[in-house]
């Protein structure tokens, strides 16, 4: 019997809408989980995905994606590359794998929300692969991590960092569990797929990808290649219904999903990505500055998402513009400044080299951010190391639960964004972090910050030994400078020079 | 007498933190108690210039004997710590 062509049959045997008898349209899809927009079914049948694939297709390439990952990386297991990276680099895979794998585990269940609860019969489909594609990505991600546990103490949070109360990790943990634990079908689409994903993500690991090639680190620009390739796919689910909302008048609750999700994928790319550019990657092997990479690949991208949907760009689109050339900086600082809570150690990135690049890509560098590194710099060339760590806390935002900072020394433009709600007085690091709570605040005003958990006493003791146990940073994963202060070397021959002249 | 948590905002410094003083303290102890974790690790110290503290956006200071218990601050608000030339 001759076999049908994919399209001949796709449409009828994905449109799976059947006409409820026994239970409500409401009982079968109950609007909590299904998306409160009030549209029939029949509204949804309209979505059309753009990127069409039946189930035996999806089995045939993902199999050959996983054989070819995983060829690579039995090939190269005995090549060193680990052992023989830069620390940098290093500190990359650790904040990488912690950050992401089992994030990854979790989106496949806001995946499945949509495979069950979603009206649209084409989302169903594609979130029905988008749901194997995330517990892939999971599996991958702790898989390839595992060989080099044994290694490094720090490799083992790639399975343990999304189980703790490291601060990092409660931020991503606040925003994911925000725009995919607990939102409908619908919005998981919009705020997932189409803002993180589409927005974000899918150019991280193209970027991601081509940084690790460019450090030798061909297993890791595999494994991050076979990821973007099911990411590209699925990240197509939320445009159509977008295009589906629009449609039938929900242009409003699109726009303000959409606005809400790629704030907070700022904020949490600033922390993650903007450092790893900027000061991780050894010098020699940077290609663009994080700017220039926003620039091109997610600002420019984006604004063509937006426009082509029919969506304005976000109100803050001009605050986001002009942070996408400081906040990073700040959260390099402040992530480096607090180093011991990390599950990896930072790279400072502040040699006369590096601070020239920073200079030139950032002009006005060095009279702002290197102005507290310069103090941080005599410190370590003085030994006075006491000084080189932090003794309290920085106050953190209740939104993004990341420091509230900006720009220091000569631009010194620092401010908090407060809010009293219900008798008690909230921090924001930004008037956008402060309007997202103000769209919804019962969703988010019970969350305790790591801030407002020290000053609960749930801190014990409320000191930096009792705050790294809270976090669950046991000795040997407490993170300290990625080179061990060997680039402060260059700043002590310089002063010795100095006083030889 | 109580443990009372304010946000230091340290001019020159790039981040706003948790600072635990005394309700009782002055605005002279606060402006200390934040310049530990500023002053000398990411701000440089400044002998010409004494310490001032406002509440957020004012432009006013707060009296320098002024103690934290009447100056109406709420537990966790965000107060300026601002350089101010010393007269001699």
């Amino acid at each position: 019997m001759a076999v049908l062509n994919r399209m001949d049959w796709y449409d009828l045997a994905r449109n799976t809408n059947w006409t409820p008898s026994y239970v409500t349209e409401d009982e079968l899809f109950p609007p909590k989980l299904a998306g409160e927009f009030g549209l029939p079914l029949s509204a949804w049948e309209s979505y059309d995905e753009p990127y069409k694939q039946t189930y035996p297709e999806y089995v045939k390439v993902q199999r050959d994606k996983d054989a070819g990952a995983y060829s690579v990386k039995a090939a190269l297991e005995r090549s060193r590359i680990f052992e023989n990276a830069d620390p940098g680099w290093k500190s990359v895979m650790k904040a990488h794998y912690g950050a992401i794998a089992r994030g990854e585990y979790a989106a496949a269940s806001a995946e499945a929300r949509m495979m069950r609860f979603s009206k649209a019969p084409g989302m169903r489909n594609m979130s029905t692969l988008g749901c194997l594609d995330e517990i892939r990505h999971g599996q991958m991600q702790l898989y390839f991590p595992h060989e080099h546990v044994a290694k490094d103490r720090q490799m083992d949070w790639a399975f343990k960092a999304y189980d703790t109360n490291e601060w990092a990790m409660i931020a991503a943990r606040h925003f994911f569990d925000d725009i995919m634990m607990t939102r409908d079908a619908i919005s998981v689409s919009i705020m997932l797929t189409f803002s993180f994903e589409t927005g974000f993500t899918n150019m991280q690991f193209l970027g991601l990808a081509a940084d690790a090639a460019e450090a030798g680190d061909h297993t890791f620009a595999n494994l991050i290649s076979s990821i973007q390739t099911d990411e590209s796919r699925h990240a197509q689910i939320g445009g159509p219904a977008l295009k589906v909302l629009i449609e039938n008048g929900h242009k409003a609750e699109a726009q303000k999903r959409v606005d809400i999700a790629v704030w907070g994928a700022w904020k949490l790319f600033s922390v993650l990505t903007g450092p790893i550019m900027d000061y991780y990657t050894p010098l020699e092997h940077r290609k663009q500055s994080f700017k220039e990479f926003m620039e091109e690949w997610i600002v420019a991208q984006f604004e063509r998402a937006l426009t082509d949907m029919g969506l304005d760009l976000p109100w803050y689109w001009d605050i986001f513009l002009k942070d996408i050339s400081q906040t990073h900086h700040g959260m390099h600082l402040g992530s480096y400044f607090w180093r011991p809570t990390l599950w990896w150690n930072p790279a400072a990135g502040v040699t006369p080299d590096e601070r020239a690049w920073l200079e030139a890509k950032y002009p006005g560098w060095n009279d702002t951010w290197g102005q507290c590194w310069d103090v941080f710099i005599d410190n370590v060339v003085d030994g006075r190391m006491d000084k080189a760590y932090p003794e309290t806390l920085p106050y953190v935002c209740n939104m993004c639960q990341l420091p509230i900072l900006g720009t220091p020394g000569k631009g010194w433009n620092v401010k908090d964004y407060p809010l009293e709600y219900n008798g008690r007085l909230y921090h924001f690091g930004s008037e956008v972090d402060r309007w997202v709570f103000e769209q919804e605040p019962e969703r988010y005003a019970g969350h305790l910050s790591i801030v407002d958990r020290f000053l609960a006493g749930m801190i014990q003791p409320m000191d930096l030994g009792g705050a790294l146990q809270y976090m669950n940073l046991a000795p040997g994963e407490i993170g300290d400078d990625a080179h061990n202060y060997a680039w402060a070397e260059v700043y002590r021959a310089l002063r010795a020079s100095k006083k030889a002249s | 007498m109580a443990l009372f948590p304010l946000t230091s905002n340290f001019e020159g410094d790039f981040v706003l933190q948790l600072v635990a003083v005394d309700s009782e303290n002055t605005m002279d102890e606060v402006a200390a108690a934040a310049a530990v974790h500023s002053v000398g690790r990411r701000v440089r110290a400044r002998p010409d210039c004494i310490m001032r503290v406002r509440r957020q956006d004012a432009t006013e200071f707060l009296p320098r004997t002024m103690k934290v218990s009447e100056s109406g601050l709420k537990p966790t608000e965000t107060i300026e710590i601002i350089w101010e030339p010393a007269r001699h």
